[in-house]
């Protein structure tokens, strides 16, 4: 029945539906280019959402773990072996993602008898010098988008573009790594709590004669307030941090941040998360 | 009904050889071979001529690890091809992997290494072992024998480390077969190694102290000594060229990871404590 084209458009619309669905819980992945390279930050459960993917590329996801891990394979693989037979300058984000992997997502998107992969995915590459680093994100339907400074992976359109707003406006020229990491935390919240916020706006527009939540959607929470939510969230779950660094030695630039890293880098506010 | 069920039973097969399949994952050499890939040639039936191992490398144990040194001279027949070779070559923060034998096929061997390493790092989330790491090395020989035997792409290669899970330094050297041995102090290959591996033995045995017990400067001047004596019984193994201020490579494998001595380190310690003005 699907042969006919406007089924086919509706079966896509559903499937549309139906994914955006499955990311209600995801926790978003911001990545933040710093003074020496980049960070990639999420807060997750159970699995872990930031990976290496080669010497220059690390990768994080939202998303089904299975299909994640299926994609990280085809990542891994691909750049293993281009990197073998050429040359490791050779593997590229770029050329991962819109020849690689971005092509079979949206396939598997569209064949609506088949399953689609329930994925967004964040690749974040090191260039050799500051100005070519680069971010690429995925979207489920194979659209990808490439970005520099910041990107990040929210569970909808609207959480992710408050954080961008957020990283863009708070963003200074220069920053460390103990600073990076504050404001990619303070963005994860952004996104998370503008999550929260529709949630409880399609409960309350479902039942009238709930009373609306304080807080207005339009206004930024204060720091204190960012710092607070991450702190009711991150005790059953693990702050998970990753780097590209560009001084690292040998030519594996990645590098998760241990406990004891974190225990040292995370803002003052944070600090109990860690040490509990 | 009879008919079909043995098409069944082959299903239900291969789905099992797909989830032992599934275990195997993080083999980079697999995952090449599966493309084609095949690291020695086939050698031209009749092409079976010696090759020597025109070289010196050696690896010891010393106080805070392992020590790995090479010359630097790659020759064809009696000609000086380059001196400025590196036989020692690292394949992850921890190993090195230290070649005697046809260039073309060790540096090939080593390229698969590095990638190996880290694909199995990256796949799988925990480093490979260090026992694992070895294999990988006698699997690539293995591959390589009908190259080696051929006399095309011998490679005798000691393989030094350091096993974080044991917090010890360890060193193998392979025949060109690919059988594995440990070297509990000390190994050696290449042309020059029956020099200094008499010498090796003398001072391990009677020196002032043990190899393993050296402090790093002195391990650093005995590897710079037994290189010079290598070159100086062998015409393929390449001494110091201080007017073209030429050292040996030399490399360290501590818990710390490979540390590359510089030339600046080298010529002091060469000048001072190597040449004797007799």
């Amino acid at each position: 029945m699907y042969e006919e084209p406007y089924r086919w458009v509706e079966a896509v619309g559903n499937r549309r539906q139906y994914l955006d669905e499955q990311f209600k819980q995801g926790s978003p992945v911001v990545a933040l280019t710093y003074e020496g390279g980049i960070l990639l930050t999420t807060v997750s459960k159970g699995t872990p959402k930031l990976y290496e993917i080669y010497d220059r590329l690390a990768l994080g996801g939202m998303g089904h773990p299975t299909d994640l891990e299926k994609l990280r394979f085809s990542l891994l693989e691909m750049a293993h072996v281009e990197g073998f037979n050429r040359s490791p300058s050779d593997v590229t984000g770029a050329r991962l993602v819109k020849y690689g992997i971005a092509p079979v997502i949206k396939q598997a998107f569209e064949e609506v008898y088949k399953a689609p992969f329930i994925v967004r995915i964040l690749v974040a590459e090191l260039g050799l010098k500051p100005e070519k680093d680069a971010l690429l994100t995925i979207n489920y339907d194979g659209t990808f988008e490439e970005t520099t400074g910041c990107a990040v992976l929210a569970a909808t359109p609207a959480a992710q573009t408050k954080m961008t707003a957020y990283l863009k406006e708070q963003k200074p020229a220069i920053l460390s790594l103990d600073q990076a990491l504050d404001l990619a935390l303070r963005a994860w919240a952004i996104g998370s709590l503008a999550h929260q916020q529709d949630e409880s706006d399609q409960r309350a527009d479902a039942d009238p004669q709930g009373s609306k939540s304080g807080a207005t959607a339009g206004a930024v929470p204060g720091i204190d307030a960012l710092m607070e939510h991450i702190r009711n969230i991150a005790g059953g779950r693990t702050i998970e941090c990753a780097v590209l660094e560009r001084q690292a030695p040998g030519s594996s630039k990645y590098r998760a941040l241990k406990p004891s890293d974190l225990s040292r880098l995370l803002p003052t506010a944070l600090q109990s998360i860690v040490a509990s | 009904m009879v008919i079909g069920s043995p098409s069944i039973t082959v299903h239900v097969l291969r789905l099992t050889f797909n989830e032992v399949k599934m275990g195997m994952q993080g083999d980079f050499l697999q995952l090449l071979k599966e493309q084609g890939y095949t690291l020695s040639v086939p050698a031209a039936m009749g092409a079976g001529h010696a090759m020597t191992n025109a070289t010196t490398i050696l690896a010891f144990k010393y106080r805070d690890g392992v020590l790995v040194a090479g010359d630097r001279r790659a020759t064809a027949g009696n000609m000086v091809m380059y001196d400025r070779t590196d036989k020692v070559l690292e394949i992850d923060r921890h190993s090195v992997m230290a070649i005697a034998g046809v260039p073309a096929t060790a540096y090939e061997m080593v390229r698969v290494l590095e990638h190996s390493f880290k694909y199995y790092r990256r796949t799988q989330l925990q480093e490979l072992s260090f026992d694992g790491k070895l294999r990988a090395v006698s699997k690539l020989l293995k591959d390589n024998v009908p190259a080696a035997l051929a006399g095309t792409g011998a490679v005798v290669p000691v393989f030094a480390g350091y096993d974080l899970e044991q917090g010890a330094a360890k060193i193998f050297f392979y025949d060109i077969l690919g059988a594995e041995f440990e070297g509990v102090e000390y190994a050696v290959s290449g042309s020059g190694s029956p020099t200094i591996r008499g010498i090796l033995h003398y001072l391990n045995t009677w020196g002032d102290q043990p190899l393993n017990q050296l402090p790093q400067e002195q391990a650093m001047v005995q590897a710079l000594r037994l290189l010079t004596s290598a070159a100086e019984f062998d015409s393929a193994t390449g001494g110091v060229n201080r007017e073209a201020s030429l050292y040996p490579v030399i490399k360290l494998i501590t818990g710390a990871g490979v540390e590359t001595v510089p030339d600046t380190t080298l010529k002091p310690l060469y000048e001072s404590q190597v040449v004797r003005y007799v």
